[in-house]
């Protein structure tokens, strides 16, 4: 039988039919509808096993203690770890850094930069020749200078006797909170390293002291708070907070006093004048002299300086006169520049309070022994001043060194003046960075070093400046680096071999074992993960209270003008060390970033006087620097007062904090505050026009 | 036009009989369809594969007297963990200790090379879909039924106590999905089923399991 054109179309019909009849239609359309869900370009679940790696963030200031979760040996997030001292939370840089073990910033292989400027990448043993190099012309006589952005870390140990080695004794930490404590500690007459010991306190007044922000090991502080404050009970913690902003502490705090900035040291004494009257004494030989310092601080005069209403500091000194373990915390808004003068005077009322080496008060926590020979210990370091160096050879003062080695420090963006700092380094002829992020200071290098990052090395974190206690803790890598990184330690050890000089220790392994060993820690091994905690104290034994040295330091005036400069910082904005982290570019609140424009805040009364409404853009100035923001209007300001968000404005790093913003340190200038000497500015003032 | 009348009249002839052989075109098209439809369109959508190494989950079971959750561990939220890792097996089979050549393969292969299986696993889910072990436990379930675990694991994933060899894998060619992977309709064998809501508060709502 022929198929004809009738029957042909017959069988389609039926084939049709039957086809109908059968998966083939409707199970490729099911199938279709999955396939469009394979999404290529979405990330996939990880399959695997999970385990996790104790170890402490050497990211985040607040060095916080954290579990880092992997899945099949992938790490993929950073959670909580309530078992150590450090920890009991998390910070929102601590929980980045499983991201940006992957940020386009990061470095990938040694570079070097070439004659016409540009970058190239080299091999590690091209770059350890170089470096070895650099350093020879800048053997002997100073002419080398360290700058560490760790303040914790026995790394210092090696870069400092590397430095001795050479014949110099520049070596500097980035300025912080540690500083103007050992510099107002040392004034007293005190030993070892001030501790606050929170945990234990009933009432913490913190003047200045960021102390659920930024202050000292904030995720201990808070988790402190957090476990003071049980929900649904009665608080066995109350806390104070003075300051010129409502940051996060005011906002938590349960009593804020606005302070104009930079009178901290204004209201200790004001504080202590009343608790003097009330029958506060101390056995300081030099109590009198401060008795007579205080008594100038009535609160009339107290509330003409600082703006706080006398009630309410009456009450707040009721409070702490009051409180079985009273505490106070002195220090500066952005954890830098903030002067010894308040720390001084801080001391000098938990003096009057009785809260010296007491339950929930100060202790004077012993520092380790060195464990590189020829090293600078911790004390010393902190004497040295990187700000008021760095003006000298700004100026002439001192000769330029031949050579400078940045270790995870940023000071070309985060020191006062930044631009000043960019130019006075480019008097150096060498000048190499070992970092993990291409920043600011790592593009002003002839040499540029990537390090592992803290998820990825050994390292160690010896009491962050603010603990209660003495707690030695080691990171450990959860991986192996995913670049071409080589640990700091290690490659200084050679660098120190290949120049003829023996650091005493053959690995960075080893000096972390050495240390541990000289905390007392039971631990044998650097894969040893148990944070080691001491309640060993040094004796507070005949502290003085130096109304000489805070009677200078406190008549510093602030600069005439007519608004002053409050500036604010946030840890999920990122530190001095990293830029803000992809995750958190979304908790950068609305009227802070605006496109690439910068908002400040000032209340209604302070925009009202200045001519200015919410959104109009202005622009900040003074003798240090300008730059234009916008107006965001904000009630939790003090009078006459701008507040400036901190750690923006980058020239460096990756597309998501480059350009953003303003560099607040441009408006901030360093001077030496007088009585102590030591480099200050937090206290600046700008003139605010209309762009 | 003249072929087409004569043709026309020779079809008027025979009755219209003729004209595209009646119906049976139609039927064989149908046939065809149905045939192909049926039992070779199946067999074009998968391509086969074989587990890389034979397991008898049934020598496990039986023999070793193990249970599903000794090697198939979830994370303590209840979700994948993945399938058991070599060094898991090796904590019994760090060397061969049986006859079978398989075991033997296994070991040399991958015991002692540190290499891991790439098991073929049968019920992955779209990255869209949620799915919690946790809200389907032997604890949650028992409330009503009488589930033993291997029974319980068996309501969705295969039943493979029995088997001496894992079954055939069959991979999707165009979603790339195995075609064991649970779909929406099984799913909703339980979440939808009147006996189960206000019982267990499983709710049937989208955003239970598509996140």
């Amino acid at each position: 039988m022929a198929l004809d054109r009738r029957g042909f179309l017959k069988f389609i019909g039926g084939a049709t039919a039957g086809i109908l009849a059968t998966p083939v239609v409707w199970k490729s359309l099911d199938d279709v509808s999955i396939w469009t869900q394979n999404w290529s370009w979405i990330p996939r679940n990880i399959d695997g096993a999970n385990s996790y790696v104790p170890t402490v963030s050497k990211l985040c200031p607040s060095a916080v203690g954290v579990k880092v979760r992997l899945v099949d040996g992938r790490p993929v997030r950073v959670l909580t770890n309530n078992d150590h001292p450090l920890g009991g939370g998390l910070s929102s840089i601590a929980a980045a850094e499983v991201q940006l073990l992957y940020s386009p910033s990061r470095m990938k292989r040694p570079l070097k930069r070439t004659a016409d400027g540009a970058y190239v990448g080299i091999t590690w043993e091209e770059a350890e020749a170089m470096l070895v190099e650099g350093l020879k012309k800048a053997k002997g006589g100073d002419k080398l200078a360290v700058i560490s952005g760790d303040e914790t870390g026995t790394i210092n140990e090696l870069f400092t006797a590397l430095a001795a080695e050479m014949g110099s004794k520049s070596c500097f930490l980035m300025p912080g909170e540690a500083q103007s404590a050992a510099k107002a500690w040392e004034l007293m007459g005190g030993e070892g390293q001030v501790g606050y010991d929170i945990e234990k306190s009933d009432y913490v007044l913190a003047i200045g002291a960021n102390v659920l922000e930024t202050w000292g090991p904030v995720i201990r502080n808070r988790h402190a708070f957090r476990v003071g404050r049980p929900h649904g009970e009665a608080p066995a913690v109350r806390f104070a907070y003075a300051g010129p902003v409502q940051n996060n502490t005011a906002a938590t705090a349960d009593t804020w006093l606005a302070i104009r900035p930079g009178t901290e040291a204004v209201l200790a004494l004001g504080l202590a004048n009343l608790l003097i009257k009330a029958g506060a004494t101390s056995p300081a030989a030099d109590f009198a002299d401060f008795k007579a310092l205080a008594a100038k601080f009535t609160p009339e005069q107290v509330a003409a300086q600082t703006g706080v209403d006398a009630k309410r500091l009456a009450a707040v000194a009721q409070e702490l006169a009051k409180a079985k373990r009273p505490l106070v915390i002195a220090g500066s808004e952005i954890g830098q520049g903030g002067g010894a003068a308040p720390v001084l005077a801080g001391l000098a009322l938990n003096a009057l309070l009785g809260s010296m080496n007491r339950e929930g008060g100060i202790r004077a926590l012993p520092y380790a022994r060195k464990v590189v020979p020829a090293a600078m210990d911790r004390k010393a370091l902190l004497q040295n001043d990187l700000v008021a160096w760095l003006g000298k050879v700004a100026s002439g003062k001192s000769a330029a060194p031949q050579a400078v080695v940045f270790y995870e420090a940023n000071p070309v963006y985060a020191l006062p003046q930044a631009d000043a700092v960019k130019a006075t380094l480019a008097k150096v002829p060498f000048k190499v960075a070992f970092t993990s992020f291409l920043d600011e200071t790592a593009m002003a290098c002839d040499l540029v070093l990537p390090v592992p990052m803290g998820l990825e090395r050994f390292d160690d974190v010896d009491t962050p400046y603010g603990c209660g206690q003495v707690v030695y803790a080691l990171a450990v890598p959860a991986l192996a680096p995913l670049v071409d990184a080589r640990p700091a330690g290690d490659v200084v050890i050679g660098v120190a071999k290949k120049l003829g000089a023996d650091l005493g220790v053959a690995a960075f392994a080893d000096a972390l074992k050495a240390k541990a060993e000289a905390r007392g820690a039971s631990f044998t091994e650097p894969s040893a993960t148990n944070a080691h905690v001491s309640n060993a104290v040094l004796p507070v034994n005949g502290i003085a209270l130096r109304a000489d040295v805070l009677s200078k330091a406190i008549d510093v005036k602030a600069p005439a003008f007519p608004v002053a400069l409050a500036p604010v910082a946030k840890l999920n904005v990122g530190t001095s060390k990293t830029a803000t982290p992809p995750f958190n570019t979304k908790t950068v609140r609305r009227w802070e970033i605006q496109g690439k424009e910068l908002y400040v805040m000032m209340n209604g009364a302070t925009a009202a006087k200045l001519g200015l409404r919410m959104h109009d853009r202005i622009e900040l100035s003074n003798p240090a620097g300008k730059f234009t923001a916008r107006v965001n209007l904000f009630e939790g300001v003090i009078n006459d007062t701008v507040a400036v968000p901190a750690g923006h404005g980058h020239t460096a790093f990756d597309e998501f904090s480059k350009g953003k913003g303003e560099n607040v340190m441009r408006l901030l200038a360093a001077g030496a505050e007088p009585g102590t000497g030591l480099s200050v500015w937090t206290s600046a003032g700008v003139n605010i026009a209309k762009a | 036009m003249e072929d087409r009348q004569l043709n026309s009249s020779d079809c008027a002839k025979d009755g219209g009989k003729c004209c595209g052989g009646g119906i049976t075109p139609f039927l064989v098209g149908l046939v065809v369809s149905l045939i192909f439809g049926w039992w070779v369109f199946p067999d074009m959508m998968y391509s086969k594969k074989e587990q890389p190494i034979r397991f008898s989950h049934k020598v496990h079971m039986e023999s070793a007297g193990m249970e599903c959750k000794q090697c198939h561990v979830l994370r303590e939220d209840g979700t994948f963990a993945g399938l058991p890792s070599t060094a898991s097996c090796a904590d019994c089979h760090s060397d061969v200790l049986g006859s079978d050549p398989e075991e033997a393969r296994f070991v040399n292969e991958y015991v002692k090379t540190g290499k891991e299986v790439k098991w073929l696993v049968y019920q992955i889910q779209p990255d869209n879909v949620f799915f919690s072990h946790a809200a389907h436990s032997l604890d949650g379930c028992n409330q009503c039924h009488d589930f033993k675990e291997s029974e319980l694991c068996a309501q969705c994933h295969p039943d493979v106590a029995n088997s001496d060899s894992a079954p055939t894998y069959f991979e999707n060619k165009l979603t790339g999905y195995s075609k064991q992977t649970m779909k929406m309709w099984q799913c909703e064998r339980c979440h939808a089923n009147e006996n189960h809501y206000g019982v267990t508060n499983s709710s049937n709502a989208c955003f239970v399991c598509h996140k």
